[in-house]
Parts: C-alpha cells; sequence; structure tokens
C-alpha cells in the first residue's frame, strides 16, 4: 500500500457541467509502475492525465495522490503544491500549448526556475537533456519556428528537467516520423530509469515498450479492460470495440483484401 | 471580383507584413554595432537619446540627432532603404499630414513665404508655419527611427528581459513575451483557415460572402484563442508557475556598453543645456 501513488475511486468528471468527459473510473498507479492508457478519441485520456497532474478535479469521487486526496484547496498550500509540481510532471499532447517562452532555451528552464530547483542541478541536467535530445541548435531559437517533432522534444525536455517521480505523456509520440518516434521512446524508457511513466497513446506499436500495464478506454468514458500489453494488444474484438484495431488494406493481383493488424504477431 | 480580390490581398498582405516586420530577427541576428551591445545598456541609451529628442528646441540638434540615427543603421548592418522604408512609412507620413496645416496663416501667423490658390481659397504659408512643421516633423521621425533601430537590433525576448532591470513587472513582460509568441500561432491559423477555406469552395463569389468568411475567421480565432488560454494556463501550473515568474538574468555589460551609455548620457545633457540655459 505504501508504494501506491495514486488512488482514483468511482471518479466522474465533465466539462461545463455537462459534457461528461470521465463516468466512474478506478483506477491505482504503483510507484515504478508503466502504464499506458489507450482508448479512441474522445474517450476521456487526456481528461484523466490532467486529473493525475492535479490541474482538474472530480465532479464525484476521489483521487488520492502520495497519501492526500486531491483537491483544489489543497493546492493553495504552496508547500504541497510546489512538492507535487515538482514530483509530477506533464508533457500536453499540444506542445503549442507548453512552449510559451521566447526562446526553447527559456522554455526548458521555466519549470525548474518556478520551482526554485538548485541552479546547479538545474545546470547538469539541463546539459545533459540538451545532449540525449540534439537539441543544442535550437535553444536561442523561438519555440514557434520549430517542427512538430523539434516542439515535441523541447516539450518533452521541459518536463524531464524537473527529473519527476511520475512522468505523465499524453500521446508524446503523436505525429512524428518513425525515427524521432524511436529517439523518445529510447530516451524515455531508459531501464535504469525508476520513473513512474503513465503515458497516453494511439500508436500501439509503442505499447508493449513503454508499458507493463494497460488501460482501456472505451466511448462510455470508462476503463473497459486492462492487463499486461500482450493481452490486451491480442484481443481483437477489444481493440476492435474500441476504434483501436489497424485494419490494413492490400491488392494481391486484381483482388483487394484487407485485414487487421495485430502488434504482437512476432512474438507467436 | 476586384473588391473581392482586395479582401484577400488584405488578409494575406497583413500576414506577410506581421511576419516580416514583426517576427524577423534577421538584423538582430547579425553581428555589427548595436546588435553587440547589453540590450539593457541599449535600452537605457535610447531612452535617454528620446528624451534628448523630446527636450530639445534647436532643429539643427534634431537633423544631428536623424544623421546619428543613419549612422548607427549603417554601422549596425542595416540596409539603409529598409530602414527608411520602416521609418518614412506610416507614422511619418502620418505626422506631415497633422503638421501641414500648420504651415498656413490661418494656423501659425507669421512672415508670409508664398501663396497658394485652393479650391478658390487662398492660403498663405508663413515661415513660422513651415519651422513648426519641420520641427514636429524631424523630432517624430527621429524618435521613430531610434525605435525602429532598438527593435531591429534587439532580439525581441532580450528587449523584453532588459525591461525587466527597469522594474517592469514580470507579470507584464511575460505578458508581452506570450502575446509575441502566441500571435505568430495565431497568424498561422488564419492562413491555414483561409486556405482550408479556399481550398473547398475555390476563389470566394461576392464580397459579401467575402466578408462573412472573414467574420468567421475571426469568431473561429477567438474561440480557440480562449480554449488555447486555459491549456497554456494550465501547463504553466503544471510546471510550477504561482502567479509571479522567475527567470534567469544572463546579461553582462562590458566596457563598450558603459562608453555607449556615457555617450547618450551626455547627449541627453546637451539637449538639456541647450533648451534650459542657452536659451
Amino acid at each position: 500500500m505504501a508504494d501506491v501513488l495514486f488512488k482514483l475511486k468511482n471518479v466522474h468528471f465533465s466539462y461545463l457541467g455537462r459534457i461528461p468527459a470521465l463516468c466512474g473510473v478506478d483506477l491505482t498507479v504503483a510507484k515504478g509502475s508503466r502504464i499506458a492508457v489507450i482508448g479512441a478519441n474522445g474517450s476521456g485520456k487526456s481528461t484523466l492525465l490532467q486529473m493525475l497532474d492535479g490541474l482538474i478535479f472530480p465532479d464525484q469521487g476521489t483521487i488520492r495522490a502520495f497519501g492526500t486526496e486531491l483537491k483544489e484547496s489543497v493546492f493553495c498550500d504552496e508547500d504541497f503544491s510546489a512538492n507535487f509540481r515538482k514530483r509530477v510532471g506533464l508533457v500536453f499532447q499540444n506542445p503549442d500549448v507548453q512552449l510559451f517562452c521566447p526562446t526553447v532555451k527559456e522554455d526548458i528552464l521555466f519549470g525548474p526556475l518556478q520551482l526554485e530547483l538548485e541552479r546547479k542541478k538545474i545546470e547538469e541536467r539541463f546539459a545533459y537533456l540538451v545532449e540525449a535530445l540534439s537539441i543544442q541548435g535550437l535553444l536561442e531559437r523561438p519555440p514557434h519556428q520549430l517542427s512538430i517533432g523539434e516542439k515535441r522534444k523541447v516539450a518533452i525536455a521541459s518536463v524531464l528537467i524537473m527529473d519527476p517521480e511520475v512522468l505523465i505523456l499524453d500521446e508524446p509520440t503523436a505525429g512524428l516520423d518513425p525515427l524521432t518516434t524511436r529517439h523518445i521512446i529510447d530516451l524515455l524508457c531508459d531501464p535504469s530509469s525508476e520513473k513512474t511513466l503513465i503515458t497516453s497513446t494511439h500508436d500501439l506499436h509503442i505499447v508493449e515498450e513503454i508499458s507493463d500495464v494497460v488501460y482501456v478506454f472505451g466511448q462510455d468514458k470508462r476503463i473497459v479492460a486492462s492487463g499486461e500489453p500482450e493481452k490486451i494488444l491480442k484481443d481483437e474484438d477489444l481493440l476492435r470495440q474500441n476504434n483501436l484495431v489497424h485494419i490494413h488494406r492490400h491488392r494481391h493481383e486484381d483482388k483487394t483484401h484487407a485485414h487487421p493488424h495485430l502488434h504482437i504477431e512476432h512474438h507467436g | 471580383m476586384k473588391r473581392n480580390n482586395f479582401i484577400e490581398r488584405s488578409l494575406v498582405g497583413t500576414l506577410v507584413f506581421l511576419k516580416e516586420s514583426v517576427f524577423s530577427d534577421d538584423y538582430a541576428a547579425r553581428r555589427a554595432f548595436l546588435q553587440g551591445l547589453d540590450p539593457r545598456c541599449k535600452l537605457a541609451a535610447i531612452l535617454m537619446l528620446l528624451l534628448a529628442v523630446m527636450f530639445s528646441r534647436n532643429i539643427y540638434f534634431l537633423a544631428g540627432m536623424y544623421a546619428l540615427c543613419l549612422l548607427l543603421a549603417v554601422s549596425s548592418s542595416i540596409r539603409l532603404g529598409f530602414f527608411l522604408k520602416r521609418t518614412w512609412v506610416f507614422i511619418p507620413l502620418f505626422s506631415l499630414f497633422i503638421a501641414v496645416p500648420a504651415i498656413f496663416e490661418v494656423f501659425t501667423p507669421g512672415q508670409a513665404v508664398a501663396r497658394l490658390q485652393l479650391f478658390g481659397l487662398s492660403l498663405t504659408i508663413t515661415r513660422q508655419g513651415l519651422a513648426s512643421a519641420g520641427f514636429f516633423f524631424i523630432r517624430v521621425l527621429t524618435s521613430v527611427s531610434l525605435c525602429v533601430l532598438l527593435v531591429l537590433t534587439t532580439r525581441h525576448y532580450a528587449l523584453l528581459k532588459a525591461l525587466r532591470f527597469f522594474k517592469i513587472p514580470q507579470v507584464f513582460v511575460m505578458t508581452a513575451g506570450m502575446c509575441y509568441r502566441y500571435i505568430y500561432l495565431f497568424i498561422e491559423i488564419i492562413e491555414n483557415t483561409y486556405l482550408a477555406i479556399k481550398s473547398r469552395v475555390g476563389t470566394v463569389p461576392s464580397t459579401k460572402k467575402g466578408q462573412m468568411v472573414v467574420a468567421w475567421n475571426i469568431g473561429g480565432l477567438w474561440q480557440r484563442s480562449y480554449t488555447l488560454h486555459n491549456q497554456v494556463y494550465s501547463a504553466m501550473v503544471s510546471r510550477g508557475y504561482t502567479g509571479e515568474p522567475r527567470d534567469m538574468n544572463e546579461f553582462s555589460a562590458a566596457g563598450i556598453d558603459f562608453l555607449w551609455l556615457g555617450t547618450a548620457f551626455l547627449i541627453l545633457g546637451l539637449s538639456l543645456w541647450q533648451t534650459y540655459y542657452l536659451n
């Protein structure tokens, strides 16, 4: 029980009080676990991640983080707020939302400066990330001039520099070319890291690598299945019902046929 | 059809102008005199020169200041044609139109130098009128030139950070920086939306429809900016923002910066001395 970082019980949330986004979600996140959240568009994945980051709060039900129930009021306590922000980092789905400073360098440094982390530690992390993400040439550039792949790298760097214990990623590989995707996954899935990783994605190719447990969100905005990646990715019916199966259409001489593409076939 | 093209040309032209004039930092990236100065010293010196221009009542002094602006432009690798275009378009021309009535005897009585017959009216141009209009014009031109020099030779974020040194509240500086950053995003959204509309409906058939398209664009943009504002704020809170942003101060001033600051101080002193003691 001591290892539980987040615990959600029957969580409901709606936007403007009338557009439901989460309808009875139960979820437990253990320390050091790697969780993938998959589901169709509009199934509530991003809402869940923002709730885990203490940006929105349940209309009904409870969410506990590090033993404390998350409510708007607890973030009025400056110590709790600063401690929580140091421990939990969220990479937003849209990097344009996250990159608001005049230069890439300032954007990366924004978080640790707000949290008043130790200067020496900031400089070390900064140097490491710049090297690891190969973004030396981008540092003095305004974020709006970057490509989508570069923006995403910078957005990830802007969170990793805070070295959070829990890293939450909202579709980190959306819109990226295969090589950049590979690079980012390698960085995030560092085997020596003990970080808790919570990733929302549509990219079933990466699910096995980034997770030990997969939660599938249904159109009814609740978790419809959970389990090990191998089990979930083999369940063709489950994937099909939740708009997650990849249908590939081929042409063989004069005939065209379509079939689903499973992502763990090579293990068979 | 032509009027409709006018809407398209205006929209595209405005966006191109904004991108080129506001977001281009080609000149700021060059290695030349003003670009090499510490932004804080540069800002302080330009402010002093602006004060000198404002306080001076000597047209020769103002002409000298304008010559100094041209010299600074050249020494900062700014193409003179580009600089003159940036400074002469709009504000000085606008001020010239404001100043034109002042040359006539009706507004500035004095020694007549010429007479004009305009729409059956007899108008007299006075020497005093010409002097005050010229004075007004050159003061505006010099002030605008100084501001353009500052903006062209300083990266916008360095300029904003320099404002912090003068105790401008950080919230203001940060908001200005974010406005700058997101205006670019909105320009891109407008461009893409316009292209998307064009790709679906071709050339908009009437001016009325064209106006409607522009109105939709404005409405859509407003909604997007509202959503974006909430998301950006969440992203800031997520990284520990609590209302008072903190940043790194990385400026460093050298001997040349203090020399430049001292020169500007002397020029301001000269202007004040001329205005309040010599006269």
